[in-house]
């Protein structure tokens, strides 16, 4: 089924194949773990210095009316909580519950 | 000893089809009975029998390629084929949705105070989490592309080091973007802000499960010795779809993260 035998024995990419430019186990390779995952780890410090700074105050409820709207309630619990409801950031109709 | 003269496959009469027509037919009046009638019964039959048929399905599918023989270079051409019109389909689903965004968010009625975002909705800040996911998906698009050489070239280590790394990252990004939908000071019921972002972000977060379960399902083949250097269709068609995956979420961050803040 699978010709693993002579490529095993390095365990490095190194199939004797003609080199072709930019193709290549070996450039994809060095692309992943020099290029993409520090990109990664780049963001993930951008995030967390950003995240540093204090919450910002949580703007004043206005009961607008084109916001938290209830035409019918949600299927779940007492049908008036959004899926992803958080009570410090998400106000009810009626205003923040905490 | 009868041999067909054609290199096609004529499927041995399976039951697959017609179980899988039943779940869709449970799940969807499911879903009614679940929005109007406060009943899960239909709903968890029909999303347990879908499941079932897809993990028996795709099972058989495996036993005639990679164990039967079947899946002749006539029919991966097809397959082939087959997996460029689903995903083809699967980018006219969300043209549907970018569509929708566009609509509502290029000419704001006053009932949203004639702005975008509407009055009220503070939106993400795209620099922070949403730009991390960008570089996760990129990156998952760079290993992934790590893997099918490793598998092109034989190289079975770093081949399971690569996927293993995609999938990773794929769970990473989802990880991400719960948390984000939990923080979010905007919901879906917010106007139609929260309507077209939480819709379309929703979807792609789906598809991004279904492309890591398909990664999964490919890294546990991969592992048993499946594919070879030159036949590993299963594993394109992932590759696939995941690319795909992250060229939605490109247009998304772009279109609605960026342009719509």
């Amino acid at each position: 089924m699978g010709t693993w035998g002579a490529a095993q024995q390095h365990g490095k990419a190194s199939a004797p194949v003609t080199h072709r430019a930019g193709g290549g186990g070996r450039t994809w390779r060095a692309l992943s773990l020099l290029g993409a995952l520090p990109a990664v780890a780049l963001c993930m410090a951008n995030v967390m210095l950003q995240q540093r700074h204090h919450r910002p105050a949580r703007p004043t409820f206005v009961p607008y009316h084109h916001l938290r709207i209830r035409t019918k309630p949600f299927p779940w619990g007492d049908g008036t909580h959004t899926l992803f409801h958080n009570p410090r950031t998400n106000a009810l109709p009626s205003g923040y519950e905490q | 000893m009868a041999h067909q003269a054609h290199s096609y496959h004529m499927v041995d009469p399976s039951p697959w089809p017609i179980f899988g027509a039943a779940a869709a037919l449970l799940t969807t009046s499911g879903l009614i009975m679940w929005f109007h009638y406060s009943s899960t019964t239909l709903l968890t039959m029909g999303l347990l029998s879908m499941l079932l048929v897809m993990l028996q399905w795709w099972r058989d599918v495996i036993r005639e390629s990679t164990f039967q023989g079947h899946h002749t270079p006539t029919v991966q051409k097809g397959l082939r084929y087959g997996m460029i019109l689903f995903i083809t389909s699967e980018a006219f689903f969300f043209l549907g949705f970018f569509w929708a965004f566009f609509h509502s968010s290029l000419a704001p009625t006053p009932e949203l105070g004639g702005q975008w975002p509407p009055t009220g909705v503070k939106p993400l800040n795209p620099l922070e989490v949403p730009l991390l996911n960008t570089a996760i998906l990129l990156a998952s698009g760079v290993t992934v592309t790590w893997t099918h050489h490793s598998i092109t070239e034989g190289n079975r280590k770093q081949a399971i080091h690569a996927l293993t790394l995609t999938i990773l990252l794929g769970f990473y990004f989802t990880a991400l973007q719960a948390m984000e939908y939990h923080e979010a000071s905007f919901s879906i019921a917010d106007s139609v802000y929260g309507s077209t972002f939480f819709v379309a972000t929703g979807f792609h977060g789906l598809h991004v499960i279904i492309g890591s379960s398909f990664l999964t399902v490919c890294l546990l083949r991969l592992i048993k010795f499946h594919f070879t250097p030159n036949h590993h269709f299963g594993f394109e068609a992932a590759a696939w779809y995941w690319h795909f995956v992250d060229i939605i979420w490109l247009f998304l961050y772009m279109s609605m993260y960026w342009w719509g803040s």
